[in-house]
């Protein structure tokens, strides 16, 4: 993996950031400890030499140097924290008082730190004295200090145990935002594979999941979920429009034949007429299908732009009953109806008109003459339920699903008219109104039960 | 009739334009949706025969634009958009019917004749009607014929009211469907032909002369015996 590539990973980023951010905080925490164990003593201890230089000098201008030499011996006498150091040489190099090992030749002056290590009993103290150096107006040379040899020591020390601890802190971060990189950058180089796979094509690729349930398995999941989802919509809108382009070539190669016929056969000849007939039939019966096929993916799309609004459904399937009244009078079917006088629902009253007809005409097509027709309707627990049985020869357990598709047709009615949509745009009524569709053995015949769930009012 | 037709598919429209001529009308034909509103608002037109979809002005901008400055001239309007919603939006912009595509050339003349007797023919508040022999009373719900009473569900009186209502013109059978039943939906059956012939059996079958005549791929006529 290149570098660039790898700075640019997120995860890595943030790996970084932390580190840095870390390191900082350990820093600004040994800045305050530098600040309180060295700044500010060393600072205390300036005021303090200042003072007691100018002392001095008040004493050696005032009093002369034997005092300012007395002065300086008694301070070198009191024990103090800080051990004090002092030099005062007249103007002519003799030394009046000193307790400094060494100094520098000429005067610094100023402050300056000169090295006091003492010497005594064969063994060494080591002490550091940080002076104010300067020449007095008769040209005498003072020099007035204190020991700092333990803050510098502490001082040395902060400086190398921050520059370790900063250091190694800004190391594991970047090792450890290295490894959660590689790791976090595993799984999402394993979902963009995945992704470009399907985008090239191959819905049937899947993300892989570690199986240590954590938040890029759930991710995972869930993506793989969603992509069975896309596979299975797209399947089934592979099927539909095969199903299109195989139930479309037989009707167009009627007309087909039709337009052909009628260019051999002559106006005012027989069938002339009968065959014009016969292909405008089969074109309007095309429209018809076409019509068919956009309402219903029209309403399954929700793109059909209808408002829901509270409507009567005891009405609208007894008008739907009576539209099909002449073809159940017509074949002697025993009607039986069991509605309420009012069932409310929210819905669309063109739509749901068109459903039930499609019911009530599947019923009245498929049951023998003389047979039973009954439809029900009732407001349950469950919500509205509608249910129209027959005592017709009913729907195989394991075709109750595929009946829905767009074209499916059992075997046995393959000879009786119709496209095979018509379940297709109930079951898409339905479920533009929250509602299901549900078949079941009605023994003998089916009963399609359409349940509609209650609105809040 | 004088019939502006505003139609932008060229074929479509020679198709359209052949089919009103044939039938007696004059027509004149734009395409071009900016022309349509200017011509519309120029002439008097007794019908306007207007396609939903159009270049640079749409066709219910047409509808709504004609209607917000007062002109009431009757208009069809011709849509690939069956849909019923698209359906009530055309007419509530103030379309007074709405035909999908495709549709037959005999269901656009038929809907133009109901259109065009709307306004001077029966008024809506008649009480009787009467075609040859046959009598119709609209408040008390009766129908006689030759004097003798005809007993009808109230479905059948509703088709024949219809009927009446637009005596000696073609009625199709959506056209029925939608005045008689009132929700607009494709039955894919012959399911109306049930119901006409029902209806025909109550008031034709005893009396010699038929009056209720069905125009073959179109729809029924109620046309008395001299008409």
């Amino acid at each position: 993996m290149a570098a660039t590539h790898l700075l640019k990973r997120l995860s890595l980023r943030i790996a970084l950031t932390y580190a840095v951010l870390f390191a900082g905080s350990i820093a600004a925490v040994l800045y305050v400890l530098y600040w309180m164990n060295v700044l500010r003593p060393l600072e205390m201890l300036h005021r303090e030499v200042e003072t007691e230089a100018s002392t001095a000098v008040g004493t050696y201008l005032l009093e002369g140097p034997a005092a300012t030499r007395i002065l300086l011996e008694r301070r070198s006498h009191v024990r103090a924290h800080r051990k004090a150091f002092h030099l005062l040489v007249d103007a002519h190099g003799r030394v009046l008082t000193s307790n400094l090992p060494s100094w520098p030749k000429r005067s610094a002056g100023g402050w300056a730190r000169i090295e006091a290590d003492i010497y005594r009993e064969g063994e060494e103290d080591d002490y550091m004295a940080l002076v104010y150096d300067q020449r007095l107006p008769d040209g005498a040379r003072l020099i007035v200090g204190r020991d700092v040899e333990s803050i510098d020591q502490f001082s040395t020390n902060l400086r190398q145990g921050a520059l370790a601890i900063v250091g190694s802190t800004l190391v594991l971060g970047l090792l450890g935002g290295l490894v959660v990189s590689g790791t976090i950058g595993r799984r999402i180089d394993e979902m963009s594979r995945t992704a470009r796979r399907v985008i090239a094509g191959d819905l049937t690729e899947r993300v892989p999941v570690s199986g240590t349930g954590d938040d890029f398995d759930e991710l995972a999941t869930t993506l793989n979920l969603m992509l069975s989802r896309i596979e299975e919509l797209f399947e089934s809108v592979r099927r539909v429009s095969d199903s299109i382009a195989h139930e479309l070539r037989t009707p167009l190669a009627r007309l087909q034949a039709d337009l052909d016929d009628l260019r051999q056969s002559g106006p005012g000849e027989a069938g002339h007429n009968a065959l014009i007939d016969e292909a405008i039939a089969e074109a309007s019966r095309l429209q018809s299908i076409f019509s068919a096929l956009l309402r219903i993916a029209r309403i399954e799309s929700g793109r059909h732009g209808v408002t829901l609004r509270p409507i009567d459904l005891t009405a609208i399937v007894s008008d739907a009953i009576d539209l099909f009244l002449p073809e159940i009078e017509g074949k002697n079917l025993a009607l039986t109806v069991d509605l309420p006088p009012r069932l409310l629902i929210e819905g669309d009253s063109d739509l749901l008109f068109q459903a039930v007809s499609n019911l009530l005409d599947n019923a009245a097509k498929f049951t023998p003459a003389g047979g039973t027709l009954c439809i029900a309707g009732e407001r349950g627990d469950a919500g509205t339920v509608l249910a129209i049985s027959d005592s017709g020869p009913g729907i195989p357990a394991e075709a109750r699903d595929r009946v829905f598709e767009r074209f499916f047709r059992l075997p046995a009615t393959s000879k009786l008219e119709g496209a095979g949509l018509g379940l297709a745009l109930v079951r898409a009524v339905a479920s533009l109104h929250g509602g299901e569709i549900e078949l079941a053995d009605a023994g003998p015949g089916l009963t399609v039960r359409l349940t509609f769930r209650s609105s809040r009012s | 009739m004088h019939i502006l037709l505003i139609e932008d598919d060229a074929r479509m429209a020679q198709h359209i334009d052949k089919g009103l001529r044939e039938a007696g009308h004059v027509v004149e034909h734009v395409a071009d949706g900016r022309e349509a509103l200017f011509r519309a608002a120029g002439d008097a037109f007794d019908l306007i025969v207007l396609d939903r979809m159009l270049p640079n002005v749409d066709g219910m901008t047409i509808l709504k634009t004609l209607r917000a400055s007062g002109d009431s001239t009757p208009v069809v309007i011709l849509s690939a958009l069956g849909e019923v919603d698209e359906r009530v939006k055309g007419l509530r912009a103030g379309g007074d019917d709405y035909l999908a595509k495709p549709f037959a050339m005999s269901e656009l003349l038929a809907r133009i004749d109901v259109l065009a007797r709307r306004g001077p023919g029966i008024s809506a508040e008649a009480t009787r009607l009467s075609i040859g022999d046959l009598e119709i009373d609209l408040l008390g719900r009766q129908v006689r014929r030759g004097g003798q009473r005809i007993e009808l569900t109230t479905r059948e009186f509703r088709i024949l009211e219809h009927l009446a209502r637009n005596a000696g013109r073609v009625v199709t059978r959506s056209m029925l469907l939608e005045a008689v039943w009132e929700y607009h939906f494709d039955p894919q059956t012959n399911i109306i032909d049930q119901h006409v012939s029902r209806l025909r059996q109550k008031v034709d079958r005893d009396f010699g002369a038929s009056l209720i005549h069905t125009v073959r791929g179109v729809g029924y006529i109620l046309r008395g015996a001299d008409g």
